[in-house]
C-alpha cells in the first residue's frame, strides 16, 4: 500500500490506485483520481456516473451490475466507455471510490 | 468442426490455428504476459459479439434493411473465487430503418444465437491431459 495525497488529503491507494479508505471520498478526491485515468476534467455526466456508483455503494456495500449501470443513468456501453476509456469497474468505480473490482480483464 | 490447435509462441503467447487461420492470444503484463494479442478470456467476448453481429447483420440485409450497418459493443463483467466471467454485456447498434416490432423480435432471437444460446446452456467441457 502506498499514501499519496488526493483531494488535499493523504490517503492510502492500492497498487492499482484504488483508494482504502471510501469514507474519505469526496468530489476533490475524484477529481484527483479521474486525473490518474487520464481524465482531466469531470463533466456533468461523469458526474451522474459517479453519483450513481456511489449512491449504489452506499445502499448496498457493492457495485451495480453494468446493465444495470447503464439503464439507470442512461448512457450506452460505448458512452460510459467514452467517459472512462478504462471501463466502468476500473475506471468510474476507482473514481467514484469503491472498492477494487474482481476479476481479471 | 474442424481442428484447432493451439502452440506455445513464447512466454504465456500462443498462436491458434484453425483452417488456414492463426489468430494469437497472450495475457496482460500485469498478469504474466507481454500483451501480445487478447488474452482468453477476451475471445469468448469476442466470440460473443461477432456473432450477433454476424447473425444480426445477415437478418437486416434480408430484410432490406440498409439504413446502417450493425454493430456491437461489449465488455465482460468478471468475479472472482474462482475469476470468470459474471456476465457479458452487449449494446447492438441496428440499421436505423429497423422498425419497433423488429427490433423486439431480434432481441428474442439473439439470445438463441451459436454463441448465446451456447453460453446460456453450459456445454460440457471434455479433457483428457497426455
Amino acid at each position: 500500500m502506498e499514501m499519496v495525497e488526493l483531494g488535499g488529503k493523504q490517503m492510502e491507494i492500492d497498487e492499482d490506485g484504488f483508494i482504502q479508505d471510501p469514507d474519505q471520498w469526496d468530489e476533490a478526491v475524484a477529481a484527483d483520481l479521474a486525473k490518474t485515468e487520464g481524465v482531466d476534467d469531470l463533466t456533468d455526466n461523469h458526474w451522474k456516473l459517479v453519483h450513481y456508483l456511489r449512491d449504489y455503494y452506499l445502499e448496498y456495500n457493492m457495485a451495480p451490475m453494468i446493465r444495470k449501470l447503464c439503464k439507470q443513468t442512461g448512457f450506452s456501453l460505448k458512452e460510459v466507455y467514452d467517459l472512462f476509456p478504462s471501463g466502468p469497474a476500473k475506471g468510474a468505480c476507482k473514481v467514484a471510490g469503491l472498492p477494487k473490482p474482481t476479476g481479471c480483464v | 468442426m474442424d481442428l484447432i490447435t493451439v502452440t506455445r509462441e513464447e512466454g504465456l503467447k500462443f498462436s491458434v490455428q484453425l483452417r488456414g487461420h492463426v489468430v494469437t492470444t497472450d495475457m496482460s503484463v500485469d498478469e504474466g504476459g507481454e500483451d501480445g494479442g487478447p488474452s482468453p478470456v477476451e475471445y469468448l467476448g469476442v466470440a460473443s459479439g461477432a456473432c450477433l453481429a454476424t447473425m444480426v447483420q445477415a437478418y437486416c440485409d434480408t430484410r432490406g434493411y440498409t439504413d446502417g450497418d450493425v454493430s456491437v459493443s461489449l465488455t465482460l463483467e468478471m468475479v472472482d473465487n474462482p475469476n470468470r466471467v459474471r456476465a457479458i454485456v452487449l449494446d447492438v447498434e441496428l440499421p436505423k430503418d429497423v422498425p419497433e416490432g423488429d427490433r423486439e423480435k431480434l432481441k428474442t432471437m439473439a439470445s438463441r444465437m451459436p454463441v448465446p444460446a451456447t453460453l446460456r446452456d453450459g456445454p460440457r467441457v471434455d479433457i483428457e491431459m497426455f
